[in-house]
């Protein structure tokens, strides 16, 4: 498994991706690592739209390493002052091999048009080794003067090839390491490490020196790096360093793995490393259920229902219900009567004109907090935050939105059947027909019974019988009440729940997803820039 | 004669005082009386000092002849010559040779001879015995000064400023934090490692304290200065971690006892975790150690801490850096250090090469006059060969007659001492005043952090008892369970007339209001997720106001669980609604008797009656929700029929503060979360600030 491919395409895809990235995680990523994307963005585009034949190498250091020195020596002339006094080079010179598209590249890098020198002299053996070369001598980073200077820090955050500038008395100095070496660390393939002024020590001394760099270099992260010895003065090992030099530029490959590296070196801070995990940017059938359910409870569809049900059977008992154990039952003293609440059951029943329809605020509140709660789990907090609001911006509606939408279903609770009335006329009848039976049977017990008349056993029994089929009528009343009920209840139920899912598909499940798919795209656009771990080789096929 | 020079410089101090003495020898043992007032006359151990000087001084000389490189054309050597005609006959170098010289001679003849081999070991042997032959004697002599009341004021002042800088805490990231930090640990440091040892002893000797760059070549100044390899030298950078204390034998006393640096100095001891080595050596003028320090500015970033930390316990700041190095940033800033502090500095330039030396110097000079530290001492070090990690002697004359000069002239020696001492305490004014205004920064920043909680909690117990009030609790399951409830005439059912609450035997055939139940449960978890939603509203609302407050509140923030409803609110919230209920229901029991005249005819179902209460006290009536006839109140009909229009206010308001107080019992162990995050970054005390204040006046007047 390759950790960094550097070729065009997949520097172009992988930019495209960071791109992207810049564009979903407005917000949701820290504005500074955001910022330094778009830089990053733009810089690679300028480079990769500069010349390509050209190779920016920077010779980078401290101040009295020897960059100038090195520079002039690499160059075969005196082109930047080199003195005694520190620090030296206050201006980037540039010498460039190979001038043909190379000016638009110096303007890119802000080099003074003074400072910048042309070595196309067909007189250099190794010219066309060079050639493509652009060599800056940076003014140094740690000196009293770079404290109110920037112009190392931006060069070395251009260049395409940084040569770190060391010598034996400065090469473990905090301000290279700490600030750049550390800082740039991923960037193997485009540091490069000279130390200068190596005839100040015995060939001994070199060697324990270069071990010493490289396990400091080691430490701080760099797997391989190159490190050449030279002494700018005596021109020792500067051949060596030309030849280092030389092939890096031959592969033209350098600006490309400066930008690739910068890029690893800013994924992390965008995010950290995230797990492999598909992202769901759908919310899941059980998902939605629980969300249903939920508001269904908040507005209470399984007490309206109930409601509708038991207060239809109880006020059918008035209309459907046998006269006699009505009145038999109204008997008693009224409670209400004792306390001087007159026309209490009015104000009863006044509450109780259509079933309510209304949602409890808070109930909604956690319902959706439930949800974006589980959609949300393994998503980084700031991705969270967003689908959190975008969840609550509607929910705020919601509540109204539920009743708006299920007014028109909630059955009223004062409403009377065409059938009830025709029962309770029926009932009247009977009674009617039950007293008329009572009052002839008793007449005629009182004055006898003439003899074309109807005996009076034959009375009791239509009297027994209107009796009989009163109850008979509100036995078979009460459980066509019960039926209808139970059956509307149902219905109900059922109606009241399809609305709700809709509106909770609406105004809940729709805006979460499209907030899922804009991170499902930073996903992606992650995973192609290579922020997302790997999967272990085997794990998948 | 090559050592002419040197030998100038040296004997240039003792003849401003004593005059017309010929003989340098004599000068110095008769300076050395002279600091003697308590004797009056040459007695031995005011002999035997300047002996020892001496000693020292003629092994110089030995190692001067070696090595014929004079520096006496050195130009920054040369302008503190201004009296070359002082130099001393040579011959006169034995006049003054008394039995105990002659001792020490052997002794340093012995010594001599075990250079090349062992000069460590050596060293410390030799260096043992000088101190039980002569330290004893010639340690009474620089204890008389102090204690003077002043100096006691001065010493209680500052230990109370130990104590509270000590107890100082720090615990939010707020700017700046992490300097006040640095500054309360330097601060602590320097009290215990200088300012206090300098005030008890204050006849200590001179601590010098050699620091600088990495790879300037300390270590290789102390080693020549030694005379021996006391401290190891290198191309590998940086060289030096442990720092290391170069003494003349017959101050070993004050470095064992624990008087200068106490605590480094008390793990010397054990090889394996000494921070700080010991070394003696007879080359070192007496009166005057010197430290050996780790870099300032190498990849190793401890190494950092303790040169600033030694360099905070020094007397005297000699800083080494080099032709390569000395516009770097972190020297300046070490300079601008010592300039802060009003430190005795001295500047070594070192490895200058010789075909540059004169720029490279002016350069130096002008940038150091630039900066204001125009007449600061410098010695200029040419780049040369280095052997068995020393100097050639000579290149380092100048600044080993400087040092001489310290240990022999006490008053100079005190001059700087007291210098950096006094330069140390001034930047107490500033610092300590510093510190105390970061600190009353964070006890401010703490109470801005409590009072957000609280904004949060109480914006949500304010919410919650809107919500009790306006009805609005009255909707969904609520509202359909009353209308069960009331619609299916189980509500007045429940009232029974004639038939006493007392006479109704428990498991009588009256059946269980059943609805009653339903409604109650439901406004249970009504209740409930009012409260959760509310109390997780507010634990939203806390970390979005902390992370406004970047960078400490974002930090705190980001604790777990902060940003949303306790894990056991649930539960508690359960409980508390439960428990309130319960409360309703006991309302309900001990007023009902109250209208007597009532009671005499109806009884009621006190779970039905407790449901009534609640759906009127929840704002029945007053609410959005439909209710056709829009003004019904009827629970609250039923109620004052029942309890009195009176009583029905004083239950109301006795239920209503029952529940909020629950709630707030609830938000409080929410709150605590928040407390103890507080708590967990330390808890600063409130007063430190003040205390602070004080304590540095305290100390400024007492000077």
């Amino acid at each position: 498994m390759t950790t960094v491919t550097t070729s065009g395409n997949d520097l172009a895809a992988r930019l495209t991706a960071l791109s992207r990235i810049v564009e979903f995680g407005a917000d949701r990523v820290e504005p500074r690592a955001l910022a330094e994307a778009r830089q990053l963005l733009g810089r690679a585009g300028d480079r990769l739209a500069l010349s390509g034949e050209h190779t920016v190498v920077a010779l980078a250091g401290g101040t009295g390493s020897g960059k100038s020195t090195l520079f002039n020596a690499v160059c075969g002339l005196d082109l930047s002052p080199v003195g005694m006094r520190r620090p030296t080079t206050s201006n980037t010179h540039a010498c460039v091999w190979g001038l043909e598209g190379s000016g638009q590249l110096l303007d890119w890098l802000g080099v003074q048009s003074r400072y910048r020198f042309n070595r196309a002299s067909a007189l250099d053996r190794d010219d066309n080794r060079l050639h493509g070369l652009i060599l800056l001598d940076l003014p140094d980073h740690d000196s009293i003067r770079a404290l109110t200077d920037y112009e190392a820090d931006r060069m070395i955050g251009v260049a395409d090839l940084i040569v770190w500038v060391l010598d034996p008395q400065k090469y473990a100095d905090a301000s290279v390491h700490r600030k750049y070496v550390t800082e740039l660390a991923g960037h193997d393939a485009v540091t490069v490490f000279v130390l200068n002024q190596i005839d100040r020590l015995t060939p001994d001394e070199v060697a324990e020196c270069v071990d010493d760099l490289r396990d400091l270099l080691r430490r701080e992260g760099l797997e391989n790096p190159i490190i050449v010895t030279t002494s700018a003065l005596t021109r020792k090992g500067v051949d060596g360093f030309r030849s280092v030099v030389a092939q890096i530029v031959a592969t033209r490959r350098a600006s490309a793995q400066r930008i690739a590296a910068d890029l690893e070196r800013i994924v992390p801070q965008i995010t950290p490393p995230l797990p492999p995990v598909e992202i769901d940017v759908v919310v899941d059938r059980q998902r939605r259920t629980g969300l249903t359910d939920a508001l269904c409870d908040a507005v209470g569809v399984a007490a309206v229902a109930d409601t509708v049900e038991n207060v239809y059977a109880a006020r059918s008992v008035e209309w459907v219900g046998w006269p006699y154990a009505r009145w038999v039952t109204s008997l008693g003293t009224d409670p209400l009567r004792t306390l001087n609440l007159h026309g209490f059951r009015d104000d009863i029943r006044a509450g109780l004109t259509a079933a309510s329809v209304s949602a409890q605020p808070a109930e909604v509140d956690n319902a959706v907090q439930s949800l974006v709660d589980g959609v949300s789990s393994g998503i980084p907090d700031n991705w969270r935050y967003g689908i959190r609001d975008i969840a609550r911006a509607n929910s705020a509606n919601l509540p109204r939105a539920l009743a708006d939408e299920l007014v028109s279903v909630a059955p009223r609770l004062d409403h009377v059947p065409g059938w009830w009335q025709l029962m309770r006329l029926w009932q009247f009848l009977l009674v009617l027909l039950a007293v008329v039976g009572v009052v002839w049977a008793g007449s005629l017990l009182l004055f006898g019974v003439p003899e074309s008349q109807t005996p009076v056993p034959w009375v009791a029994a239509g009297v027994a019988v209107s009796l009989g089929l009163g109850l008979l009528t509100a036995v078979v009343s009460r459980n066509v009440v019960r039926r209808t009920a139970a059956a509307d209840r149902e219905h109900l139920e059922r109606e009241m729940r399809g609305r709700v899912e809709r509106i909770a598909e609406e105004s809940v499940i729709l805006p979460v997803e499209g907030e899922l798919a804009r991170y499902g795209e930073f996903h992606t656009a992650l995973a192609t820039v290579g922020a997302i771990q790997r999967p272990m080789a085997g794990l998948r096929g | 004669m090559e050592t002419e020079p040197s030998m100038g410089e040296q004997t240039l101090t003792f003849t401003a005082i004593s005059a017309g003495t010929p003989d340098p020898r004599e000068s110095a043992a008769a300076r050395v009386e002279d600091d003697d007032p308590p004797t009056g006359e040459i007695d031995l151990p005011g002999d035997l000092a300047g002996d020892t000087v001496y000693s020292d001084f003629g092994a110089f000389e030995d190692s001067e002849d070696d090595d014929l490189a004079a520096s006496g054309d050195d130009p920054a050597g040369s302008r503190d010559l201004d009296d070359p005609i002082d130099l001393d006959d040579p011959v006169a170098l034995g006049d003054l040779d008394d039995l105990d010289l002659e001792d020490d001679q052997d002794d340093r003849v012995d010594l001599d001879d075990l250079a090349g081999d062992d000069v460590g070991k050596s060293d410390r042997d030799s260096g043992k015995i000088d101190a039980f032959d002569f330290g004893v004697g010639a340690r009474p002599e620089r204890e008389p000064r102090v204690p003077d009341p002043i100096a006691k004021q001065v010493e209680a002042a500052l230990s109370t400023l130990r104590e509270l800088i000590g107890g100082i805490r720090l615990g939010l990231e707020l700017p700046g934090v992490e300097k006040a930090r640095k500054s309360r640990q330097e601060i602590l440091a320097q009290l215990d490692d200088y300012v206090v040892p300098r005030l008890t002893f204050s006849t200590a000797p001179a601590l010098v304290v050699v620091a600088g760059s990495t790879g300037a070549g300390k270590s290789t100044l102390v080693n020549t200065l030694a005379g021996a390899k006391v401290s190891a030298t290198g191309v590998r950078r940086p060289t030096t971690s442990v720092p290391v204390l170069v003494f003349h034998p017959s101050d070993r006393a004050w470095f064992q006892e624990g008087g200068v640096l106490p605590d480094l100095v008390a793990t010397a001891g054990a090889p394996e975790q000494a921070q700080i080595v010991l070394t003696e050596t007879e080359r070192l003028p007496e009166g005057v150690a010197v430290l050996d320090t780790p870099d300032i500015d190498s990849v190793v970033e401890e190494n950092h801490a303790v040169a600033h930390r030694l360099l905070a316990a020094a007397d005297l700041w000699v800083f080494v850096t080099t032709a390569a190095r000395y516009a770097d940033a972190p020297a300046w800033r070490l300079l601008r250090l010592a300039k802060e502090r009003g430190a005795r500095l001295a500047i070594v330039l070192s490895r200058v090469p010789g075909r540059s030396k004169d720029v490279v110097v002016a350069h130096f000079t002008r940038m150091l006059e630039d900066y204001g530290l125009g007449d600061v001492e410098r010695f200029v070090i040419p780049e040369c060969a280095v052997t068995d990690g020393r100097l050639p002697s000579a290149e380092v004359t100048e600044l080993r007659m400087w040092l001489a000069e310290l240990s022999v002239d006490e008053e100079s020696r005190d001059r700087a001492v007291q210098q950096t001492l006094s330069g140390v305490l001034d930047s107490f004014r500033t610092r300590i005043p510093e510190l105390a205004r970061h600190l009353e920064a964070q006890v401010a920043f703490r109470a801005e952090m409590r009072a957000d909680v609280e904004a949060a909690y109480g914006t949500a117990l304010a919410e919650i008892d809107e919500a009790m009030r306006s009805g609005s609790l009255l909707r969904g399951e609520i509202l359909a369970r009353w209308q069960d409830f009331s619609g299916t005439g189980e509500l007045i059912r429940s009232l029974h007339v004639g038939r006493s609450r007392r006479l109704r035997a428990p498991g009588s055939k009256h059946q269980e209001p059943a609805r009653a139940g339903t409604l109650k449960a439901a406004i249970r978890s009504g209740l409930e997720a009012v409260i959760i939603a509310a109390a997780h509203r507010a634990s939203e609302e806390v970390v979005v106001r902390w992370g406004y407050r970047a960078p400490a509140g974002t930090a705190l923030a980001a604790t777990p669980g902060l940003g949303r409803a306790s894990e056991e609110l649930i539960r508690r919230a359960t409980r508390a609604i439960g428990a309130w209920q319960e409360h309703v229901l006991e309302l309900i029991r001990t007023h009902g008797v109250a209208k007597r005249s009532v009671a005499r005819v109806v009884s009621f179902d006190e779970e039905a009656l407790a449901m009534v209460f609640t759906v009127g006290l929840l704002g029945y009536g007053t609410s959005d929700v439909r209710i056709e006839t829009g003004t019904s109140v009827m629970p609250q009909r039923l109620l004052r029929a029942l309890f009195g229009a009176e009583y029905l206010r004083n239950m109301s308001a006795k239920a209503r503060n029952d529940l909020r107080a629950r709630v707030s019992m609830l938000f409080d162990e929410e709150m605590i979360r928040y407390a103890d995050a507080l708590d967990h970054a330390g808890i600063p005390d409130e007063n430190a600030a003040t205390h602070l204040y004080q304590a540095t006046y305290n100390l400024e007047v007492a000077r």
